[in-house]
């Protein structure tokens, strides 16, 4: 009897011991892995992609694109913007990259007062290059150092030319563009008017709008009320197809009108590949993020000086409806 | 030899250097929490004072711009030197995560003093305008500054979420390891102190136990302790007090018995005393008679007759005087001659005496009138009832250190299980003719007078009886316990 009540004792023992030490084996084993403390020997340079469209599919591309440059040529980049075109978060951005004395802004060009005034002035105080991407702004207003993205006039040929293709030489064209018109946008339209000019019959439209959605619309239904008898549809700025593309699918069918756009837009593919675009203009995102990296750390590191100021022309090529399915 | 003292103090001992070990443990790994959690504030706070530092600077350049006096001044100057400082703090956060962030946050933190300094440069050169400029870029720098703290805290919070959860865990995991390790000490201790106890207890109940037994008066089991402390030695003395306790008893014991055989002798004596005056009435007037007998058929020319009265009387006398006094061999062996002559003057030619006597050994000593019923013994059974009468041989033989006497006969045997009851002691119903004092008597009162059990043996068959009587020389220590008998 106490033979058995030892041994059950002596159980009891090891198995807490057993369970104790396992248990204080887990208690003091930290598993906690912070974040190495950094040697903060190495200099780096610090690069800045800021964009007007966080997360979409273009911008995605080309901010990945950048960063993985960026990390084989050792410097570090981080990509900051707005979203949906903010253009107020976006001025704010670059300001901040400015006051934070970064070594380098990679930037969206955008055509206005107040980005010229952060890029010629601020930006040159501090001694911080700046190349824009993707959409350009007039060189000779900003100090950029260069420009790396598409050549938009030649997009708005090409994309003009395929209208062509599609439609034949006459015509009616509905030209969508933003109000504010950006000088990207300029350059595309300029490019259009370049190759359909050639074509009497083909009438164009142009019509202006915000980025406000219920604007798009508004001036969709406008134009469509004004030329019913229009075939085709070309939105200058992607941002604005999807609105489009919904107000005229409300009215009729989609399919007759030849609609036509850029892929810099949020849903620029996915409009694509349901059939309600009939082409976009692809540009090469992955190229520009990686090229303006290079570019900049050349600069920086007095490789190439330098930067042509006309620019680093990116492929373009249409993309048709086809194709996508 | 100070066991339990020991065992003791090492009992409290382990417990102590236990509960030590254990508050150690806990008091380190809570120390380093605490350092741990320290840090981690400190991180969140050192943020936090950049931005309520570069606000700070802000209100005094505005207060300055107000009211331009030197006090004002200076404040300006103390919050820019508090802004170099909280810089340096900051720079310590930086780990990889934060890197590229960090770096922004304290070049904006640079961007600020530089913007404040340039304002005020402005101000003071009286270009208003300029300065207002700054200052609204400064009140932009210093907002920027915030809601990078705020980015930072939240990076920060992500970054080292897993770290905080770890310690969440690992306080829950310390919490169980707290209730594990009670039990387990609980278990331990448990078990210690009843090992402990046992080797206290244990010999105390084995102590006890033979307490009980010596009290019920058992003195023969060994008291054995086999534990290594002050009990032990106890029960070592313990023991010894009974060994000694048993030795005194059955000293006692045999005094006891001695004192029985004692009264038990004495008895003997008197009842053979007693025979003896019963079968002697008035002895003296006999003994008179008889020597008056005598001569009177000495003168009467009757000389065998007369003879034959001198042994009676002889005999009569020495029953008288000799009962209570050991005798030499030497007179106990005349006794018998003169016994023996009035049994022949009865029996004439029946009776036939063979006596072969060692003239060395009658000197020994022996209780009176031992050998004279052993005789009578034979007489009356081996010549007694036969018509053509008996041989009787007496010898007494020197055998070394004692005296071999042998009484045989060629009668017809004693039975076997007579021989036992005499041997035994035990009193026989005797037939009518003796003299008194029976054969059993004599036994017992050899026994007794030399202290040794085997002193006579009895052969018998059809063909006769053989008494054999082992007499030692030398009595031994035996002779001055023998108490007076007198």
């Amino acid at each position: 009897m106490r033979k058995t009540g030892i041994l059950v004792f002596c159980l009891t023992c090891i198995v807490l011991g057993y369970f104790t030490f396992t248990l204080s084996e887990k208690a003091f084993t930290s598993k906690w892995d912070l974040p190495a403390a950094s040697d903060g020997q190495e200099v780096k340079y610090r690069l800045v992609l800021i964009t007007q469209e966080l997360e979409t599919p273009f911008w995605d591309k080309a901010g990945i694109a950048a960063q993985e440059q960026a990390r084989k040529d050792g410097a570090s980049l981080e990509v900051w913007g707005s979203y949906g075109k903010n253009q107020e978060e976006f001025l704010k951005k670059l300001e901040v990259a400015i006051q934070s004395k970064v070594d380098g802004i990679i930037v969206q060009g955008l055509d206005t007062q107040e980005f010229t005034d952060l890029a010629k002035i601020k930006a040159a105080f501090y001694g911080i290059p700046i190349i824009t991407v993707a959409n350009d702004v007039p060189k000779s207003e900003s100090l950029r150092k260069t420009y790396v993205g598409s050549d938009q006039y030649l997009a708005g040929q090409l994309i003009a030319e395929q209208l062509l293709d599609d439609m034949g030489h006459k015509g009616k064209v509905i030209l969508m563009g933003d109000k504010h018109k950006e000088f990207y946008q300029q350059q595309r339209l300029d490019g259009i008017h370049e190759v359909l000019k050639e074509y009497p019959n083909i009438q164009t439209v142009y019509a202006e709008t915000t980025d406000v959605r219920e604007e798009i619309i508004a001036a969709t239904q406008n134009m469509l009320n004004q030329n019913p008898d229009t075939d085709s549809f070309i939105a200058i700025k992607a941002n604005i197809a999807g609105a489009m593309v919904q107000e005229i699918g409300r009215r009729s069918q989609v399919e007759p009108y030849y609609i036509y756009s850029f892929d810099d837009g949020p849903d620029s593919i996915s409009l694509l590949t349901q059939g309600k675009l009939d082409g976009i203009i692809e540009q090469s995102p992955e190229k520009m993020g990686s090229l303006s990296v290079e570019l900049i750390l050349k600069w920086l590191r007095d490789e190439e000086v330098p930067l042509k100021s006309d620019g680093y022309l990116t492929d373009i090529r249409i993309l048709k409806a086809m194709e996508k399915q | 030899m100070n066991k339990i003292h020991k065992k003791i103090w090492t009992l409290t001992t382990v417990i102590l250097l236990i509960m030590a070990g254990i508050w150690l443990t806990l008091t380190y790994y809570n120390q380093k929490t605490q350092n741990q959690y320290n840090d981690i504030l400190q991180r969140y706070l050192r943020m936090n004072e950049v931005t309520r530092t570069s606000q700070q600077m802000i209100a005094d350049l505005n207060n300055y711009f107000i009211t331009p006096i030197p006090e004002n001044l200076n404040k300006l100057n103390n919050s820019k030197e508090k802004m170099e400082h909280v810089k340096k703090d900051v720079s310590y956060l930086r780990n990889s995560e934060n890197d590229f962030a960090l770096t922004n946050y304290m070049n904006l933190i640079d961007s600020l003093v530089e913007t404040t300094d340039r304002s005020l440069l402005f101000f003071n050169e009286k270009e208003t305008e300029d300065s207002a400029k700054e200052f609204s870029e400064a009140t932009r720098i210093s907002m920027y500054i915030s809601e990078m703290t705020l980015t930072l805290i939240d990076s920060e919070l992500n970054t080292y979420e897993r770290f905080y959860r770890g310690i969440i865990e690992q306080s829950e995991e310390i919490k169980k390891l707290g209730i594990g390790l009670m039990l387990m000490i609980t278990c331990l201790l448990m078990f210690l102190t009843y090992g402990f106890s046992l080797s206290i207890t244990k010999p105390v109940q084995k102590l006890t136990q033979a307490a009980n037994e010596l009290s019920r008066g058992r003195f023969h089991l060994p008291i054995k302790v086999d534990s290594n402390d002050e009990i032990a030695f106890l029960a070592k003395t313990f023991d010894r007090m009974r060994i000694n306790i048993n030795n005194l008893i059955s000293e006692i014991q045999q005094k006891a018995q001695l004192e029985h055989e004692l009264q038990e002798s004495k008895l003997l004596l008197k009842e053979s005393q007693l025979l003896n005056l019963q079968s002697q009435i008035n002895p003296h007037f006999l003994f008179n008679t008889l020597n008056t007998l005598s001569k009177k058929a000495y003168l009467e020319g009757s000389h065998e007759t007369s003879d034959l009265l001198v042994s009676v009387a002889g005999l009569l006398r020495y029953n008288l005087k000799r009962l209570d006094r050991p005798v030499t061999l030497r007179e106990e062996v005349m006794v018998l001659q003169q016994y023996m002559d009035i049994q022949k003057a009865r029996f004439t030619d029946r009776l036939h005496l063979k006596m072969s006597i060692d003239e060395k050994c009658l000197n020994v000593d022996i209780p009176g009138l031992t050998l004279q019923p052993i005789i009578e013994n034979a007489v009356n059974y081996a010549v007694e009832p036969r018509e053509d009468g008996g041989n009787i041989w007496f010898r007494i033989q020197d055998g070394n250190d004692c005296v071999i006497i042998e009484v045989e006969d060629d009668g017809p045997g004693i039975k076997e299980y007579k021989i036992k009851q005499i041997l035994q002691g035990q009193f026989i119903q005797k037939g009518g003719n003796s003299t008194g004092i029976g054969f059993t008597n004599v036994v017992r009162r050899l026994r007794l007078f030399y202290g040794y059990e085997d002193i006579m043996n009895i052969e018998s068959s059809a063909a006769g009886t053989k008494v054999v009587m082992t007499i030692p020389k030398d009595r031994r220590g035996r002779h001055d316990k023998t108490p007076d008998r007198g």
